[in-house]
């Protein structure tokens, strides 16, 4: 393995390490289950509806807790290493400040996967435990939410690298709220008729479509996301991520730590 | 081929941005001219709030200088090659909470791509070194201040390098703890390493090491070797009398310093110990001892920097 890239994996097994060991890591993971557990009971009191609502709140409940941890442990994640001063004896080694940074993102998102590894088997298990299929299909819109996931970490850590902590969890919640409801912004003008065209158009396009890839709905009706969607999406994330990513690091590289 | 010294600065200069809507500049460092010798221990001093930090962020790539130039074994700053041959202890280093010694000490040792069965075996030896072998399974958030200094130190040495760059190297250790690092230094210098180590405690500077920068609002003052800064100092002798029932009468070019029961500490300059001895001697004493009075660093400072003993302090807190 390259030195560089030997370096960024050790800063991503570290911070995988750190993650992990973060206690609110297994209370969302907790949460997350419980939430499975709870859809199990409300399945029962729903006729013929109850795998349908069983996987509704699976699928929701692994957005919810991994946007929980995308954005809080994002946010922490380099500027804890600032205001903690932790980073001063890392980037005094041979550690370049971009593969500090790009092994902080690749540990978080692995923690995320393992995370939404585990919630996927939490819900399979739900559903084979009280006589459904494992539905594979469930699949091509968890891997969607985990799209979704990485690109909230690259804009925590772009935010955390330009202001405090607190404010970077504000506009990092700000954008998730936003891409949510990216329709809302694409149909502003019909409530605000004298928004310039421009900025409208301009607001859609930098917002991150999170609503593009949200197929909760659609999978628990059992249909199945099409795989050049799921090739679309995917390179879509990836051009995002790229991005939001580059400015964090160059917003990273340019500062003085005092 | 000569190799190049380990450490030189050229007109290093920075400045820190102060206020938000009103902005100006502190200079924080001014035009820093530095060499660091192969193989000495420098010590670089100064009170609080002098530049000593800034220097040692700035050499470690932590803040962007405004203007200047600094090698480490004649490679640039910009360059990551000298990052293998120095190592660096920051002031009151902050270590992960949820890691233990020896894992700190591994992840330190991959990011210099030192091999896995050599990392297992640097950080047993450092661990030893330092004095946690007991704890290096234990989580560090359980240690005390000087507990994570001496981890701290352990991570400065994990790449055996030629140059280590200190911090206050002894902040928050306690005497064991402070002792501790002050062999190790010793024992580093012994090994041929070099030195650069800030600190604000005169005595730890005067104890440990062959030269000294002094730094006073962010600029240099002087360098060079503690003999030769103490020496000028150096030409005042004490002589410690047995005084005569009569008591002493008044000597010219002697100050009486003290008076012990039946002795008495003069001071004497050097160009006049032998008239006084004689005057001494002619007066019914009898002289004990002579010896050069060599003034401490602190006293030097002190009179450098304008202060004065039990008055104002040029070194601020601490």
């Amino acid at each position: 393995m390259g030195g560089g890239l030997s370096r960024v994996v050790a800063v991503a097994a570290n911070t995988f390490r750190e993650t992990v060991r973060e206690r609110v890591l297994y209370n969302l993971v907790f949460f997350a289950i419980l939430m499975t557990l709870s859809g199990l009971l409300v399945g029962q009191l729903s006729i013929r509806q109850d795998e349908k609502v069983l996987k509704d709140i699976g699928l929701a409940a692994m957005d919810l807790f991994g946007t929980f941890i995308a954005v809080f442990i994002g946010v922490g994640l380099v500027s804890k290493e600032i205001e903690r001063r932790s980073l001063y004896l890392l980037l005094a080694k041979p550690l370049s400040r971009g593969e500090f940074f790009l092994g902080k993102f690749a540990g978080l998102v692995f923690t995320l996967l393992v995370n939404l590894g585990v919630m996927t088997g939490g819900l399979y298990m739900t559903l084979v435990a009280t006589g459904r299929g494992a539905d594979p299909i469930l699949l091509t819109a968890i891997y969607p939410i985990f799209l979704g996931l990485v690109i909230v970490v690259a804009f925590a850590m772009l935010f955390s690298t330009l202001t405090s902590s607190t404010l970077a969890s504000i506009l990092t919640v700000g954008v998730v709220v936003a891409g949510r409801f990216s329709d809302v912004v694409r149909n502003m003008r019909q409530v605000l008729p004298g928004a310039p065209a421009w900025l409208v158009d301009g607001l859609y396009a930098i917002i991150p479509d999170f609503r593009g890839l949200d197929f909760k709905s659609q999978v628990t009706y059992g249909d199945p996301v099409p795989g050049d969607v799921l090739l679309f999406v995917s390179l879509y994330a990836a051009a995002y991520v790229a991005v939001v990513l580059g400015l964090g690091l160059a917003s990273f590289r340019s500062k003085d730590f005092q | 081929m000569e190799e190049p010294p380990p450490l030189v600065t050229r007109g290093l200069t920075k400045s820190y941005r102060v206020g938000h809507i009103r902005q100006s500049f502190r200079p924080a460092l001014v035009d820093l001219d530095l060499e660091v010798r192969r193989g000495e221990v420098l010590g670089y001093v100064g009170p609080n709030g002098s530049g000593k930090t800034t220097t040692l962020k700035l050499l470690t790539g932590l803040l962007r200088p405004d203007a200047g130039e600094v090698r480490f074994f004649g490679e640039p700053l910009e360059s990551r090659a000298w990052r293998h041959r120095v190592g660096y202890l920051p002031e009151h280093p902050y270590l992960y909470d949820y890691l233990t010694p020896a894992e700190y000490l591994d992840y330190a040792g991959r990011l210099f791509g030192i091999p896995g069965a050599e990392r297992r075996e640097k950080r047993r030896e450092l661990l030893a070194l330092v004095g946690l072998e007991r704890s290096a399974d234990l989580p560090m958030r359980r240690f005390s201040k000087g507990m994570l200094q001496r981890v701290g130190v352990a991570q400065a040495l994990v790449n055996d390098p030629e140059l280590l760059l200190l911090d206050e190297p002894m902040s928050g250790l306690d005497p064991l703890g402070r002792r501790l690092v002050r062999n190790l230094i010793l024992e580093l210098r012994r090994a041929g390493k070099t030195v650069l180590f800030s600190t604000h405690i005169l005595s730890d500077a005067e104890t440990l090491c062959d030269r000294v920068a002094v730094l006073r609002a962010g600029r240099l003052v002087r360098v060079g070797a503690l003999g030769e800064m103490l020496d000028e100092s150096a030409a005042q002798m004490e002589v410690l009398v047995a005084t005569p029932a009569a008591g002493l009468p008044q000597i010219d070019g002697a100050t009486l310093r003290e008076t012990l029961g039946d002795r008495a500490r003069i001071e004497v300059g050097e160009k006049d110990l032998v008239r006084v001895i004689g005057a001494i001697d002619s007066a019914g004493g009898r002289v004990l001892s002579v010896q050069p009075l060599r003034q401490s660093l602190e006293e030097y400072f002190f009179r450098e920097m304008g202060g004065e003993r039990g008055g104002g302090n040029p070194w601020g807190e601490g």
